[in-house]
């Protein structure tokens, strides 16, 4: 369980090259463990996913790339019964967390989405003060006094990173934050609901270098206590934040190594074409 | 394959192409002068019935038109009192607040249907469709709906029939305002919203319907500005009154069919009055507009 141990600080999140900062051994624990699972976007369109198969190892960082349309964001929606909202979108296998099948239809949706929580593309804050929009997701599962409630919006803003930047303006509307704060705003947001998982996708593709920086350094540090999931398009981002990482083409698993491995020996030949830049 | 880049290129001719540059920029100029004709003559218009109203409607306007009810013509004898329209004031905003507070909430509701559960049912596009139908209605037809509904088996003409025609005529644009805002929100924000673990009746009325608020909130306010200067539903419903009445059971003044019965007198005093009735109603709509602005840019 100790593996976020590895010397952080010699490579850091560094913006430069595809070096891959983690070698220290998956965990070989799986919180989630995704088997024979197919999607369809509507009835008779073709597969958008095709038999996954994928152990998504507790507390560390799994970054799924590939190019547009491989399927990556399609499985992120996917570990989060995010496609339930569309009728005709379907999925069909197997997908394993304590026990239970989650795309089962008797699980309780929003009690899964209590423990897996997701942050997009875009920052999506809602439209009322930054304090409302922390206390709003903590409120749909707990019933906590004022004072445990205020409690709670520190822990999740200073987890976020974002404390300091708005503690004297909590009570002013979230919409006036700048996108990277935004941002992380939405990341407290997750967070506040304390789940045990957390997707991202491509949380950064909104958002300027320096933003990108802090919430990839943001990823890093949540690593201890979540579980976390990355869609990016972004290898460099691959490389610096996840622990492993599984390449996805036309709605296939090509390939799931450990980062440091996928970057520079990857096992199959799609893969190596794809991290080189030949197509994508 | 004869053509060649350079067949191509050499083929160029200078003189027609000046001529069309000068051809383009005639048309360019053309273009830009019928739009500024156009604007010139619609603005002469509006501006020409802003100022008949003012200049008319001031003439009569007084404490005593906004505070007495009518009189019957002076005939030009000043000794006689002079009448106003306080009755007509008083039926108006009776029965168009009334009406908004019945048609808003049907609206609303039926706009967020469309929105976030019909999709692209059958059943949501046929009652869009009606919906479009019923907004652009001769109002007239909405009136004689509920005088066979309404007035005929109650024995007579009332103030809550000339509200609920008016009702009717709010439900249309506040689904079409309500929808339209909330298909302005994006997908995302729905999305986020659930990713949190929030049913959806909790996402529509807790984060959607404050993300529309404005643009829903401005809806209302040109619904009710609209039914202010309607008169053809109220003449068959409420038909009119010439003392204050505020019993909804009983026949009920408005300003806009006071200023039709007035005006229609063919005695200049009263004639007078009904144009300070007009530039009264004009003045409130142009009120609740500003309102509905103000409201829109605060929050944009």
């Amino acid at each position: 369980m100790n593996d976020h141990t590895q010397p952080v600080a010699d490579a850091g999140p560094s913006m430069s090259g595809l070096q891959a900062r983690s070698s220290a051994k998956l965990n070989s624990v799986a919180r989630i463990s995704v088997r024979n699972l197919d999607f369809v976007y509507a009835e008779g369109l073709p597969k958008a996913l095709k038999g996954i198969n994928l152990d998504i190892p507790d507390r560390q960082v799994t970054g799924m790339i590939g190019p547009s349309g491989c399927g990556k964001s399609t499985l992120l929606r996917v570990l989060n019964r995010m496609y339930s909202l569309y009728p005709g979108q379907k999925a069909m296998g197997e997908v394993m967390m304590d026990g239970r099948n989650l795309i089962d239809a008797g699980v309780d949706i929003n009690e899964l989405r209590s423990k897996i929580g997701m942050v997009f593309q875009k920052p999506t804050p809602f439209p009322m003060t930054i304090y409302e929009n922390i206390a709003f997701g903590v409120r749909l599962h707990e019933k906590l006094s004022k004072s445990q409630m205020d409690q709670r919006v520190e822990w999740a803003l200073s987890r976020a990173a974002i404390w300091g930047e708005v503690k004297d303006r909590l009570n002013t509307n979230a919409m006036g934050l700048s996108g990277g704060q935004q941002q992380r705003l939405c990341i407290a947001r997750t967070i506040a609901v304390r789940p045990e998982v957390i997707l991202f996708d491509e949380p950064t593709s909104a958002l300027d270098p320096i933003s990108t920086l802090k919430i990839e350094e943001l990823i890093d540090e949540l690593k201890q206590d979540f579980t976390i999931v990355i869609v990016t398009h972004n290898m460099q981002q691959a490389a610096r934040c996840a622990d492993q990482v599984a390449f996805f083409y036309l709605g296939e698993l090509i390939e799931v190594s450990p980062a440091a491995e996928m970057f520079t020996a990857p096992k199959e030949q799609k893969t190596q074409e794809y991290i080189t830049g030949r197509f994508g | 394959m004869s053509t060649t880049t350079a067949t191509i290129m050499a083929s160029r001719n200078i003189e027609q192409q000046r001529s069309l540059g000068r051809r383009r920029k005639f048309v360019d100029k053309l273009v830009m002068y019928f739009c500024l004709t156009a604007t010139v003559v619609g603005l002469f218009f509006l501006l020409s019935i802003m100022g008949t109203l003012l200049w008319r409607g001031l003439i009569a306007l007084d404490l005593i038109v906004l505070t007495q009810e009518f009189q019957p013509t002076r005939y030009g004898d000043d000794s006689l009192p002079k009448g106003g329209l306080i009755h007509a004031i008083v039926g108006s905003l009776i029965q168009t607040s009334i009406a908004t507070a019945i048609g808003t909430p049907i609206g609303l509701l039926v706009g967020t249907y469309l929105s976030e559960y019909a999709g692209k049912s059958k059943f949501g596009y046929a009652v869009r469709f009606i919906s479009d139908i019923l907004l652009s209605a001769p109002s007239v037809l909405i009136g004689l709906f509920i005088y066979q509904l309404v007035v005929l088996p109650q024995g007579g003409f009332s103030g809550f029939a000339g509200a609920l025609a008016l009702a009717i005529i709010v439900i249309p644009v506040v689904v079409r305002t309500t929808e339209d805002m909330l298909q302005l929100i994006p997908n995302t924000l729905r999305e986020a919203v659930v990713a949190l673990g929030a049913p959806k009746w909790k996402m529509i009325t807790l984060v959607a319907w404050r993300a529309a608020i404005s643009g829903i909130m401005t809806g209302i306010l040109l619904a009710f500005a609209r039914i202010m200067g309607e008169t053809a539903p109220l003449l068959l419903t409420s038909f009119g009154n010439n003392i204050l009445s505020t019993d909804l059971s009983r026949a009920m003044a408005s300003l806009p069919v006071s200023i039709y019965q007035q005006a229609n007198s063919g005695f200049p005093d009263l004639i007078d009055i009904a144009w300070s009735g007009a530039l009264l109603v004009t003045l409130g709509v142009l009120f609740i507009n500003i309102i509905a602005r103000v409201a829109l840019r605060k929050r944009a």
